[in-house]
């Protein structure tokens, strides 16, 4: 099936089978290997993208309905020169080890910040509860995304 | 060097920059034209014969290009999957090991053992083939509980018996003598949990072959690279060393299930050169829950003998160790020398024995995860003298006190085998105490108890040996290899330092670590030092990673390699100098003689450029160094949980965590801060929520994250950890290994919590809801 | 170890509206189970008390095309038989199991017919469909009978043919 979405603020026209996932596609055909598969049953989050600026897990996507929406993904949120507030907070509080859950971390944590919620280390740690990490324990994740938290708000005044 | 980039201090990772930004590169990440897809066959019987395998209608399949079995596998003389580590029976006689074809041939051992290949051009394509291959088995009663194993008929034909070693360490007779004549003897019946590893990254291999020039290259989740070389030349036989590359690129964590040398990278290297075209094969995570190998699963009696005074006085100890269908590559080493020789602990406990008995069961092969048999001598030791102190109306922290080696003691000697460099136990437990405001528990147990919830503290202060390992002494156990490690620093003609190590990083932060080591040996910038390792084709040789040994063993030989650096530069600076070598220092990145100075990049350039050059000496400096540890390393530390059990529900919430651990010096404080909090997690995973079930007939009911039970975020608390400094005595970094420490130690601390809540004896891990409600209500 | 998981029990009755002679019959007649069995692909007769059948079925997040062979024993025409079922999905994994099967005359002129199943699955039916497995046979079952309800109800059938899918 033709297929038309935003990938990261590119357009493309793909033509795929019906039953293509959007970590598939993301992987696959655009070569976007920054999202992650980390299991089979939607429980780990390492595949988490934005969706219209809504986390989902891409593994639980159809391609397909992505059609016409935007997609954001880790390569999408900020580049090496110019970090996103929540990654510069990844590497400042080495709230990450292996890297591999990584992407979906910080995907998740930006949406979580971006709801505007009071966040406190409860409610972060509650608001992850859908990303597996196996490596940092969560402790620095939990700090990085309260830093972030607070750039980002200063950031957006 | 830099107070900012040298030894001690907190340098962010470079690491970081391209996993923060999806630029990683794993092995699923890769691809390479021409690249076919791998799915196997796996058996959905714990125990069964394989009748016949029918290929036909998958080849049918558009796409399908070839179907392997153990029988095509076994035509072409591919050699078994080994075990490396031989271990004796107390009688003398070697350990039984049970052939281990990398595919099945006649018969399958556990569920999720694989028995064929299936290849295709497209990953859906291989998946409906394999959908198609019509296997005929003959379903066979399996073994399953350990602790029947031994008593069961045998799983494996040829076999007498499931009891692959009847192992011992320890005086027997002397510790009997001291159990009878002991004034109080605490007993206790203890499980270890079986634990499936789970890093995120599922394992994966990209497999190519190049007809011209018969080499191989097999891109894979490898924890140690040139071992899995080593493994499929020398027993395997897919290719010689020198026509076989490994590289384990970026790797997704490990946690010991990524050192092992599995069938499923082996059979897709050996089929690459039988289809003629690259083979990926990446496991699904339903695979990874039954293929990769699973840990612990101990069954244990102990008895612990006090005297009147409450000093220990002998310890015995009873443990049927499950090691699955198999035994992987290091799994008869974990429950036997990673185990038997800790069970000293960190006390002056005179007479120990320790007798293991290893057992095949039809169920997923056991080998090393996080800490390896520490965690499970940890728990035993650490269990057993909470309920020693409960027992015998002392406080726990006291009576442990009372036992511990003394700074003074050391070189300890244990009546298990191990030489105690250092350490200084008191000092970590005064810490943690001093954390953890041991004096407020009361307080605060009151404080919980008014909201309805009972409050637990558990201590633990365990010690391990890491930092693998003498290689002498691991041979003269059994080991099959050396454990050594290699390590090269070139320093490039205008002063930049390229480092090559044999330690390989999923996680571990090395390129940042050990660019802090060597630029500050060098006295070079930390910018100007770039670390390559995990490629078999870049790096000579090495060991990998694993027993917290990258820093103490593979730190040490970059050390050793930079002396020699600093050696041969002393050289040629002298000649430029006109100075006699012995007159000429290295200090801060320069040669010193006088009132002369030459810097390190001044000396590499002249090495290289040899103008003004020693007639003796061989342009160019490079060099490389094999480091053998005299000795492990002695990591402790204590460790005190805090739980709050809700009296309702049964549900246990860890609320504080001290953690205060002895690791020698530390290089980069902010990543083991970061080891510590992941063991930590994971040690309360193993304590609460993860358990890996079988059910009687040998199916894995907890093969998905939907029931095995994984630590999230919520389900842990802010650590609280600390770090006390006695310098490792034998290795010139003085470090011990941190990568393992909270796994170790945590579990017993967070049970001897629980159990405290809830009042009583034992409970098993994990503590989950059920079982904890069940015990507060007598059931 | 724990003894969780180790099989699936199930048992229930259903009032069917035909005479016990025409449900048995039906139950027989392979067209009629093709029909009511969701998924069915091919289901043949082998022999007077054996079929085979192609299902295509989901548990839970486990899909797959099932190779099923069924064996009919203890016949007691027309009031019980043992159905014994010999379920195989490949990478899927395997079911096994069987149904103890009575059908009992009741003063309305319908029958009613009560089962009882218990069984065992392995591979990755029991890794990652276990905790589905129950539901899920109970949803099978539920969906079978109210297809065969419908097979043998005369007013279903005539509104059937009248109307054909």
């Amino acid at each position: 099936m033709n297929l038309t979405l935003t990938v990261n603020g590119v357009e493309h026209s793909l033509d795929v089978p019906a039953n293509t996932l959007l970590t598939d596609l993301l992987r696959t055909q655009l070569r976007l290997t920054g999202t992650h598969v980390g299991c089979d049953t939607s429980q780990c989050g390492a595949c988490t993208v934005h969706l219209d600026g809504r986390s989902v897990k891409a593994c639980t996507v159809l391609a397909a309905q992505a059609g016409g929406r935007t997609v954001t993904t880790i390569e999408g949120i900020g580049s090496p020169d110019d970090l996103h507030p929540m990654q510069a907070a990844f590497r400042d509080c080495h709230a990450l080890q292996c890297g591999f859950c990584t992407p979906g971390m910080i995907l998740r944590a930006i949406e979580l910040v971006e709801d505007g919620g009071a966040l406190d280390n409860r409610t972060v740690r509650e608001g992850l509860e859908g990303n597996i990490c196996r490596c940092t324990g969560y402790h620095n994740i939990v700090k990085a995304v309260l830093a972030a938290s607070d750039t980002m708000q200063e950031q957006s005044q | 060097m830099s107070a900012e980039t040298g030894i001690g201090a907190a340098v962010k990772r470079r690491e970081d920059l391209r996993f923060i930004t999806g630029r990683g590169t794993y092995t699923d990440d890769l691809n390479v034209p021409g690249q076919t897809y791998g799915v196997f066959l796996r058996s959905p019987y714990a125990r069964a014969k394989i009748n016949a395998i029918d290929a036909a209608d998958a080849l049918q399949v558009d796409g399908a290009l070839a179907v392997f079995t153990g029988q095509d596998a076994a035509v072409d003389g591919l050699g078994d999957l080994p075990c490396g580590w031989l271990v004796k029976s107390k009688d003398g006689s070697d350990m039984v090991s049970a052939p281990h074809p990398p595919l099945a041939v006649s018969q399958v051992n556990y569920v999720g053992e694989p028995y064929g290949l299936v290849v295709a051009e497209s990953l859906a394509a291989a998946r409906e083939a394999a959908e198609l291959v019509a296997a005929d088995f003959e379903e066979l009663t399996p073994v399953v509980a350990a602790a029947e194993a031994a008593k069961a008929s045998p799983i494996h034909e040829g076999l007498e018996a499931n009891l692959a070693y009847d192992w011992e360490l320890g005086d027997e007779a002397a510790t009997d003598a001291a159990l009878a004549a002991a004034a109080h003897v605490t007993r206790l019946d203890l499980t270890n949990n079986r634990l499936i590893p789970n890093a995120i990254e599922p394992r994966a291999a990209l497999a190519t072959f190049d007809p011209t020039s018969g080499e191989y290259e097999l891109r894979t989740t490898s924890q140690n690279p040139h071992l899995e070389r080593l493994v499929l030349s020398a027993f395997v036989q897919i290719a010689p060393e020198h026509k076989l590359r490994v590289v384990a690129p970026d790797v997704g964590g490990g946690f010991g299930s990524k050192i092992f040398v599995y069938a499923e990278e082996t059979v897709v290297t050996w089929a690459a050169a039988k289809v003629g075209r690259p083979i990926k094969w990446t496991a699904e995570r339903s695979e990874s829950f039954l293929a990769d190998a699973h840990a612990r699963d101990h069954v244990t009696h102990a008895e612990l003998g006090l005297d009147e005074a409450g000093r220990f006085t002998a310890l015995k100890v009873r443990t049927t160790a499950n090691l699955g269908a198999y035994l992987s590559l290091f799994g008869s080493s974990v429950p036997t020398f990673l185990y038997g020789t800790l069970l000293a602990g960190q006390y002056k406990t005179p007479n120990i024995h320790v007798q293991t008995h290893g057992v095949y069961t039809n169920t997923t092969p056991v080998d090393a995860y996080r800490g390896a048999g520490r965690p499970e001598a940890t728990f035993v030791v650490e269990r057993i003298v909470e309920a020693a102190a409960r027992e015998t109306g002392r406080d726990p922290a006291e009576l442990r006190r009372l036992n511990m080696i003394e700074p003074g003691d050391f070189p300890y000697e244990t009546p298990v085998a191990l030489v105690y460099d250092t350490g200084n136990y008191q000092a970590s437990l005064d810490r943690a105490l001093q954390l953890v405001d041991y004096g407020g528990f009361k307080q605060r147990r009151a404080a919980s108890e008014a909201e309805g919830k009972r409050r637990g503290i558990g201590f633990s202060c365990y010690i391990e040996a890491c930092g693998l390992a003498p290689s002498q002494l691991a041979i003269q156990l059994g080991a099959g290899v050396g454990l050594y490690e290699s390590g090269e620093i070139r320093i490039n003609p205008t002063g930049s330092v390229t480092v090559f190590t044999g330690s390989h990083s999923h996680g571990q932060g090395h390129e940042t670590t050990f660019a802090q080591v060597v630029s500050d040996k060098l006295g070079v910038p930390f910018d100007d030092v770039e670390v390559v390792h995990g490629d078999t084709g870049r790096v000579e040789f090495g060991l990998g990673t694993y027993g917290s040994r990258s820093l103490a063993v593979g730190g040490s030989a970059l050390i050793s390699a930079a002396d020699k650096i600093i050696a041969k530069g002393t050289r040629i600076a002298a000649h430029m100098m006109q100075a006699e070598p012995d007159n000429v220092a290295f200090e801060e990145g320069a040669f010193i003689s006088g009132n002369q100075r030459l810097t390190l990049q001044e000396v590499a350039f002249a090495s290289y450029v040899p103008a003004d050059y020693p007639p003796d000496l061989e342009p160019g400096l490079s060099e490389k160094a094999f480091y053998d540890p005299e000795n492990f390393t002695y990591p402790a530390g204590a460790h005190i949980a805090e739980v709050e059990v809700d009296e309702a529900t049964g549900v246990v919430q860890l609320v504080n965590f001290v953690a205060v651990d002895d690791f020698g010096h530390v290089i980069n404080p902010m990543i083991v801060d970061g080891q510590v909090h992941g063991g930590l997690a994971q040690g309360a995973g193993q304590a609460l929520l993860e358990h890996g079930i079988y059910d009687a007939d040998g199916q894995l009911t907890t093969g998905s994250y939907m029931d095995y039970c994984m630590p999230r975020a919520d389900d842990v608390p802010d650590f609280t950890v600390d770090t006390t400094v006695t310098p490792c005595t034998h290795n010139p970094l003085g470090a011990k290994g941190c990568g393992e420490a909270g796994a170790i130690g945590s579990p017993a601390a967070i049970i001897n919590a629980v159990t405290d809540a809830v009042g009583t004896e034992d409970i098993a891990m994990p503590a989950t809801p059920e079982q904890v409600w069940r015990k507060l209500h007598g059931l | 170890m724990s003894k969780r998981g180790e099989g699936v029990e199930q048992s229930g009755e259903h009032r069917i509206p035909a005479k016990r002679s025409a449900v048995w019959r039906s139950l027989n007649d392979p067209a009629v189970l093709a029909r009511c069995i969701d998924g069915c692909q091919s289901l043949e007769r082998l022999g007077e008390d054996a079929f085979t059948a192609t299902v295509r079925a989901k548990v839970g997040p486990v899909r797959a095309t099932f190779q099923v062979a069924l064996k009919l024993t203890d016949m007691r025409p027309p009031e019980s038989y043992v159905l014994h079922a010999d379920v195989k999905g490949a990478g899927a994994g395997f079911g096994k199991g069987s149904a103890e099967v009575t059908l009992a005359e009741t003063e309305d002129g319908t029958t009613l017919l009560r089962y009882s199943v218990a069984g065992r699955v392995g591979g990755k039916l029991a890794q990652i469909g276990s905790r589905l497995i129950d539901s899920t046979a109970r949803k099978m079952a539920d969906d079978f009978f109210s297809a065969f309800h419908q097979a043998l109800d005369p007013a279903a059938n005539r509104q059937q043919s009248a109307n054909p899918p």
